[in-house]
């Protein structure tokens, strides 16, 4: 059943996705075009363009940039949307009938928010690959790239690639976190009989205050514990991993929490209008 | 044989009782209306069967099991309200439930959309409240369900529909199934009920057979039904 | 012939008078066989468990039999049909009696219109029918 949601969930938010990355490979496109016609040497110090170059770069530059933030803020909205009005409005009616568990809808409405913010962050790059083409050589770049990796494994003794991959790794779960942060607010909003997304929206202020309460007394306590003479005797590499890696691990619980506590509220609690 | 069963039920929403200690059976095989004026607890109750909402106090099982997964399969839900989303079309929807209820018979579907004029490859946000409601019906009707509950299911549909939807209703079921239809348009169901529950104020006050009432209190059940719950 | 299922008495009762009726008038006719259940039932618009009774209550009259795996027929007793009609029309007689009693006629001036209106009705070349 879960394939099932997943296909369902993808179908469902695809068809607003889909149309925006289409639309922003075309933009892309039309903006390289632009440039390659209008300012040739737009990557150099001096630029030079006619007046008319000048208004259709100009045009091309703006709805660009209003596309590319329309973009991030619609893969925001549709987490937010599909999860409270497919789940806890009339449509709710319909997707806790069927014969499916409840961390299965959770979970398929995750996976499916997750994979929208990758693939967001993948076709950002890609467009600003395409149009920053011819503005350096491929070579230089794997170049440059291997000998940032040599220099690194020179200074630290240890591959890039460790760091890169725990960083992608803490991005990940720091993601997960965020959405599941969205998740539990959501389903703290519903036990309201009104005005539940205001509700929501309180449900999540109060969690991000009791959090940053918790991290303070977190700063208060490590002192106290001594770990700066600790940290003091590790190299400067292992203290950043020990970073990131002790966020991630934060992160981590919190979406533990958060997790059980959207599903305990969904299973126990659940409260549709 | 007992297909959906209350004992003690009871729901309360804050300080609010919708149901106060219910206890009913409803055996296999029977059509049942559940009838009550408005607010008197008929939604709640189904809503609990649903495992849409969870009791405060006391059980309610279905084929002796509580609501979960396993009881969602074998039961087919008519919400009041319309839960189909608007940018679906009727074929998108079909192949939602085929996917979702193992007991869903596509060709029922499709033969019933004929019938009633619709066409599958609509938007349903392009349709009237009334087409809406027909089309939920469709889906809830062309499953082989154990039970289905069916809350207000001919309130916003034309007569000549509300015909042809009792008639689905009659001829859809299969013979170990049980309806449950709860409403307040008594008169119009009638005929195709086998029994009734009346329930006012979140209580059960009569449990009956249409024809024990008509023999006993040589009324109607919609007659009866007005004078028990005359304002 | 339509069904009418619109008094307050029982269903089950007005099922058995219709389909009785049916026989009597010759609509179904003897050894005919009955529809399903269930077709019978969505046709009149009832529930089959209603239709069922009603079926059953016929077979204790005997006025129907049913064949253990091919379904129900209509008699093929004359006699019993014959009853039928005059219990039938022996309700009849009664409640038209009682609604002229009401209306405040007695028996003789009943038996008087009747007759009157027979006539009447011969003259008129039967278009009031």
């Amino acid at each position: 059943m879960l394939r099932k949601l997943l296909k369902h969930e993808v179908k469902a938010t695809g068809r607003t996705f889909l149309p925006l990355y289409g639309a922003l490979l075309i933009l892309t496109i039309f903006t390289k075009v632009a440039m390659t016609i209008g300012a040739p040497d737009f990557f150099s110090d001096n630029v030079t363009t006619g007046p008319i170059a000048e208004i259709i770069l100009g045009i091309a530059f703006t709805l660009y940039f209003v596309l590319v933030v329309a973009l991030c803020v619609m893969t925001l909205v549709v987490i937010i949307q599909r999860f409270y009005k497919n789940l806890f409005t009339d449509e709710g009616y319909l997707m806790f009938t069927l014969p499916v568990k409840t961390w299965e809808m959770v979970f398929s409405k995750l996976v499916v928010g997750l994979m929208w913010s990758v693939v967001c962050g993948l076709m950002l790059a890609i467009s600003g690959f395409i149009l920053s083409l011819g503005s350096f050589s491929m070579l230089e770049v794997s170049q440059a790239i291997s000998a940032g990796y040599a220099d690194f494994y020179a200074q630290f003794g240890m591959s890039l690639n460790v760091i890169l991959f725990e960083l992608f790794l803490g991005m990940l779960v720091g993601g997960v976190a965020s959405i599941l942060m969205i998740y539990v607010s959501i389903a703290i909003g519903q036990l309201f009989n009104q005005h539940r997304i205001i509700a929501a929206f309180g449900a999540y202020i109060v969690i991000t205050i009791v959090m940053q309460i918790i991290a303070s007394v977190i700063m208060v306590v490590v002192p106290l514990a001594n770990l700066e003479a600790y940290m003091e005797g590790i190299e400067a590499m292992n203290a950043i991993q020990w970073l990131i890696n002790g966020t991630t691990i934060c992160n981590v619980i919190l979406c533990v929490l958060f997790y059980f506590g959207t599903q305990y509220i969904m299973q126990k609690h659940l409260n549709l209008e | 044989m007992t297909i959906l069963s209350a004992k003690n039920l009871t729901k309360n929403f804050g300080k609010k009782v919708a149901l106060s200690d219910v206890n009913v059976e409803i055996p296999r095989g029977r059509i049942i209306g559940l009838l009550g004026p408005n607010g008197s607890g008929k939604s709640t109750f189904i809503k609990l069967a649903t495992g849409l909402l969870v009791p405060t106090g006391g059980e309610i099982t279905i084929d002796g099991l509580a609501p979960g997964i396993e009881t969602k399969a074998k039961v087919s839900y008519l919400s009041e309200r319309t839960y189909l989303n608007g940018w679906m079309r009727v074929e998108d929807i079909i192949a939602f439930f085929e996917d979702f209820y193992q007991d869903f018979n596509r060709i029922k579907a499709e033969n019933m959309l004929l019938d009633l004029n619709i066409n599958p490859g609509d938007r349903l946000k392009t349709m009237s409240k009334g087409t809406k409601e027909k089309v939920q019906l469709i889906l809830v009707m062309s499953r082989q369900a154990e039970l289905y509950l069916l809350d207000e299911p001919i309130g916003g549909v034309d007569p000549a529909a509300r015909d042809y939807i009792l008639n689905t209703i009659i001829n859809n079921y299969k013979e170990n199934a049980s309806v449950v239809i709860s409403t307040h348009l008594i008169a119009d169901i009638e005929q195709v009920l086998d029994d009734i529950i009346f329930i006012s104020k979140g209580e059960i006050t009569l449990t009956s057979t249409v024809d024990e009432i008509r023999e006993k209190y040589n009324k109607s059940v919609d007659g009866l039904f007005r004078e028990v719950f005359k304002c | 012939m339509k069904w009418y299922i619109d008094s307050d008495r029982p269903i089950y009762k007005q099922l058995v008078e219709q389909i009785e009726l049916r026989i009597v008038s010759g609509i179904y006719s003897p050894g005919d066989k009955l529809a399903s259940v269930r077709d019978l039932a969505s046709d009149a618009g009832v529930n089959p468990n209603t239709m069922q009774k009603a079926l059953a209550e016929l077979e204790r009259e005997n006025l129907v039999f049913a064949q253990r795996t091919s379904g129900r027929y209509i008699t093929e007793d004359k006699k019993v049909i014959e009853e039928v009609k005059k219990a039938l029309a022996l309700t009849e007689i009664d409640r038209f009696f009682d609604r002229m009693k009401q209306l405040g006629f007695g028996k003789e001036e009943i038996l008087t219109l009747i007759e009157k209106a027979e006539e009447g009705e011969d003259g008129n070349d039967n278009t009031q029918r």
